[in-house]
C-alpha cells in the first residue's frame, strides 16, 4: 500500500537531512504507529506519504514513494489527496472553513461524495468524535482539544484507504485520546483503512498499533510487531522514547528478582504478571 | 498568592466558568485537569488578567485583576499558552528570549547575559529561527523565554504537549526546580502521569465547575470523578485498583515493586 525506498530528505536551508536513507512497507489494512523525539523526522515522514514533501515543501528529495501505486513526486497532491487522508501537527493551518460543519462538509464535496450521503457521514463522525453538539459552532473559538477532534472528525468522514495522523491526542483528554483510537481501530478492523499515526502516547501505541516504528536523527532505527520493539528498552530509550510505566514495573520487578516473564505491553497483561509475582508468594 | 472567589465567566457558547472558589497559597504545585472544553484555558486567561470575571473575585500576588493593569500581573507571573505560536514572534532564538525579558529586566548588558544563560539552560541554538523548527523545539523555545523571567507564579498551559518524553522530564525537571526554589505553579496537563509524578494538588475541572480539589493522590483513586471529567489513571494507580488489598494506595512503580516485594517477603517468612 506504501512502499518508501532509500529515502532522504532536506528541507532548503536545513543543515542536516531531516530523512536519511528511510525504507518502509506498510501493506494494506496496517495499523503502523511511529514514535520518536522531537526532531527526529515523524512529521517529515507522513509529509512524504501525503505529498505534501516535495510538493508544498521544498528541498533536495532522493528516493522513492509509492502510495497505492503512485509515485509520490509523480502523482499531484491532489491526486494523492483521494487515497490519503491527513490530519496534520498543525490544526490550525489545517482548517479550511470558520464553521465546524462547513470543514467537514468541504473535505466531503471536494472528495466527491455522493450528496446523498454527506449528512450521514457528517454525523456519524461528529458523533464518533463526540462532538455532535459543537456542529454549528465558529471553530475560532474552540478549545484546542475540541479543535482537534474537528481536524480527525473532518479526515474520518472521508473514509480514505489511508489515514495519516501526526499526533491526534495531543490535545485530548485521556478519555477522548482513547475514544480516537478506538474509532481508529474499528476503521482499520471492519473497513480495512490503513492508518498511520504518529503518536507520543507509547501506552495507546501499545494497546492500538500492530506494528511500531521508532525514529531517531531523521533514521528509522527499528520497526516491527509492537511486542518485540518495546522488548528493546535500551534502544527506546536512547531514541528517547519512553517505555509504558507498566513495562518499567516489570523491569523493577525483574530486578528484585520476583518476576521472570515478558515484558507487559498494557493494563490487562500487567494485572497477569502481578497475580503471577503475588501467587508465586504463596507457593 | 492566587486565589479565585465565587468566579463567574460567561461565553454565548453553553460552557462557562461557575462558582470556582479555590486559593493556591505561595509555594503550591497544583494541576489543573479536566475534560476538552472543561474551562481550563479560560481559568488560565482568568488567572492573568486576559479575562476579567462577570463576578466574583480574582487576586493574584495580592492584586485584584479587575483593578490592576495585565502588565502588572504578568511582572510576578509567568504565562504560557497552549499553543506556542501564540507567544512566538521572533525571528531568532535569541531574539525571542531578549523579547521576553524587556518587561523584566530593564538593563540591556543584564538581558544579554540573563538571555546567555538561559540558551545554555536549555541547550538552544539562540541563532535558530523558531519557525524552522519542529513543534516540541517551539515549545521549548516558549517555556524558556517564560522561566527567563523568573516569576513567582507560573501558569502553564499543557506545558508539555507536543514534547518528546525526553524533553517532558527535562521541562518537568526545570519546572519542579523553580518549584522547590518557592515558585508557586498552577498547571494543566492531559498527561495524568506528568501529574502523578510532579503535582502534590489537583484541581478537576467538569463544565466550568470545580468538581473536585484536593491531593493528587487521593484523585488519581478517585472513580467518580474522574469519569466525570473524562480522565483516566495513569497505569500505575489503576493497575493498583485493580490488584487492590495493600497495593489500594499506590501511585508510582517504585512503590508497588516495593510492596510487592514485601508482600512476597511476608508470606515467605510464614511459610
Ligand atoms: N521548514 C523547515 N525548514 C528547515 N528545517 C526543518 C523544517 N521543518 C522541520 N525541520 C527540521 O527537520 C527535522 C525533522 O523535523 P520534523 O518536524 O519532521 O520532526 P518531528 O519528529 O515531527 O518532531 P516533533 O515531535 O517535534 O513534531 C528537525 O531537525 C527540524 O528542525
Ligand atoms: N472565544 C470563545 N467564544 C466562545 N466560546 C469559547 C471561546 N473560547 C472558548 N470557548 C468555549 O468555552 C469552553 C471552555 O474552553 P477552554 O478553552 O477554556 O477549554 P479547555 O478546558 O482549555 O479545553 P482543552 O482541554 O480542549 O484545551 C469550551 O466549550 C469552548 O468551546
Ligand atoms: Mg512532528
Ligand atoms: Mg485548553
Amino acid at each position: 500500500m506504501i512502499r518508501i525506498k532509500g529515502l532522504s530528505f532536506r528541507y532548503s536551508g536545513g543543515v542536516k537531512n531531516a530523512l536519511s536513507d528511510i525504507s518502509l512497507d506498510i501493506g494494506k489494512g496496517d495499523f503502523l504507529g511511529i514514535i520518536g523525539a522531537s526532531g527526529a523526522g515523524k512529521s517529515t515522514l507522513t509529509y512524504a506519504i501525503n505529498g505534501v514533501v516535495p510538493h508544498y515543501i521544498r528541498g533536495d528529495f532522493y528516493g522513492e514513494v509509492v502510495v497505492s501505486g503512485l509515485d509520490t513526486v509523480k502523482a499531484g497532491p491532489e491526486t494523492l489527496a483521494r487515497h490519503v487522508g491527513s490530519v496534520l501537527q498543525d490544526i490550525d493551518g489545517q482548517m479550511v472553513s470558520s464553521v465546524v460543519e462547513d470543514e467537514l462538509l468541504f473535505g466531503l464535496e471536494n472528495f466527491g461524495v455522493p450528496h446523498g450521503e454527506i449528512e450521514s457521514r457528517i454525523e456519524e463522525s461528529l458523533a464518533a468524535a463526540g462532538i455532535s453538539e459543537l456542529r454549528s459552532r465558529d471553530i475560532g473559538t474552540l478549545s484546542g482539544g475540541q479543535k482537534q477532534k474537528v481536524a480527525i472528525a473532518a479526515i474520518m468522514a472521508l473514509r480514505p484507504e489511508i489515514i495519516v495522523l501526526d499526533e491526534p491526542t495531543g490535545e485530548l483528554d485521556p478519555q477522548s485520546s482513547r475514544r480516537v483510537f478506538e474509532t481508529l481501530r474499528s476503521l482499520n478492523e471492519e473497513n480495512g483503512v490503513t492508518i498511520v499515526v504518529v503518536e507520543q502516547k507509547i501506552m495507546l501505541l501499545c494497546e492500538f498499533a500492530g506494528r511500531l516504528a521508532v525514529m531517531s536523527g531523521g533514521k528509522l532505527i527499528s520497526e516491527g510487531r509492537v511486542k518485540d520493539v518495546l522488548m528493546d528498552a535500551d534502544k527506546l530509550e536512547g531514541a528517547g522514547v519512553n517505555i509504558p510505566r507498566v513495562a518499567t514495573l516489570a523491569r523493577l520487578l525483574r530486578k528484585k528478582g520476583l518476576y521472570s516473564g515478558d515484558t507487559p505491553a498494557d493494563l490487562r497483561q500487567a494485572e497477569a504478571m502481578m497475580r503471577e509475582v503475588l501467587s508465586d508468594a504463596a507457593v | 498568592m492566587l486565589r479565585f472567589e465565587n468566579v463567574f465567566f460567561y461565553r454565548e457558547s453553553a460552557n462557562t466558568i461557575s462558582e470556582v472558589s479555590f486559593d493556591l497559597r505561595e509555594g503550591e504545585f497544583a494541576a489543573l485537569i479536566g475534560e476538552n472544553g472543561a474551562g481550563k484555558s479560560t481559568l488560565c486567561r482568568l488567572c492573568n488578567g486576559l479575562l476579567k470575571p462577570a463576578s466574583g473575585r480574582v487576586t493574584v500576588c495580592g492584586h485584584d485583576t479587575a483593578t490592576v493593569s495585565t502588565s502588572r500581573i504578568a511582572r510576578d507571573t509567568g504565562f504560557l499558552f497552549q499553543n506556542p505560536d501564540m507567544q512566538l514572534c521572533q525571528n531568532t532564538v535569541y531574539g525571542e528570549i531578549m523579547f521576553g525579558l524587556e518587561y523584566a529586566l530593564s538593563d540591556p548588558e543584564e538581558r544579554k547575559r540573563r538571555t546567555g544563560e538561559i540558551l545554555e539552560l536549555f541547550s538552544l541554538d539562540g541563532g535558530r529561527d523558531p519557525f524552522s523548527m519542529s513543534r516540541g523545539e517551539r515549545q521549548h523555545v516558549a517555556l524558556a523565554s517564560i522561566l527567563a523571567c523568573k516569576p513567582r507564579l507560573l501558569i502553564l498551559d499543557e506545558p508539555t504537549t507536543g514534547l518528546d518524553y525526553r524533553e517532558c522530564v527535562t521541562i518537568m525537571g526545570i519546572i519542579s526546580r523553580l518549584h522547590s526554589d518557592g515558585t508557586t505553579i498552577l498547571m494543566v496537563s492531559h498527561d495524568m502521569e506528568v501529574v502523578a509524578d510532579f503535582a502534590v494538588r489537583a484541581l478537576v475541572l467538569s463544565k466550568g465547575r470545580l468538581i473536585a480539589d484536593g491531593p493528587v493522590r487521593q484523585i488519581m483513586k478517585d472513580k467518580k470523578v474522574l469519569d466525570e471529567a473524562s480522565l483516566l489513571p495513569p497505569q500505575i494507580p489503576a493497575l493498583a485498583m485493580l490488584i487492590g488489598g495493600d497495593f489500594s494506595d499506590v501511585l508510582t512503580a517504585d512503590e508497588m515493586a516495593e510492596t510487592a516485594e514485601r508482600a512476597v517477603r511476608q508470606k515467605g517468612a510464614r511459610k
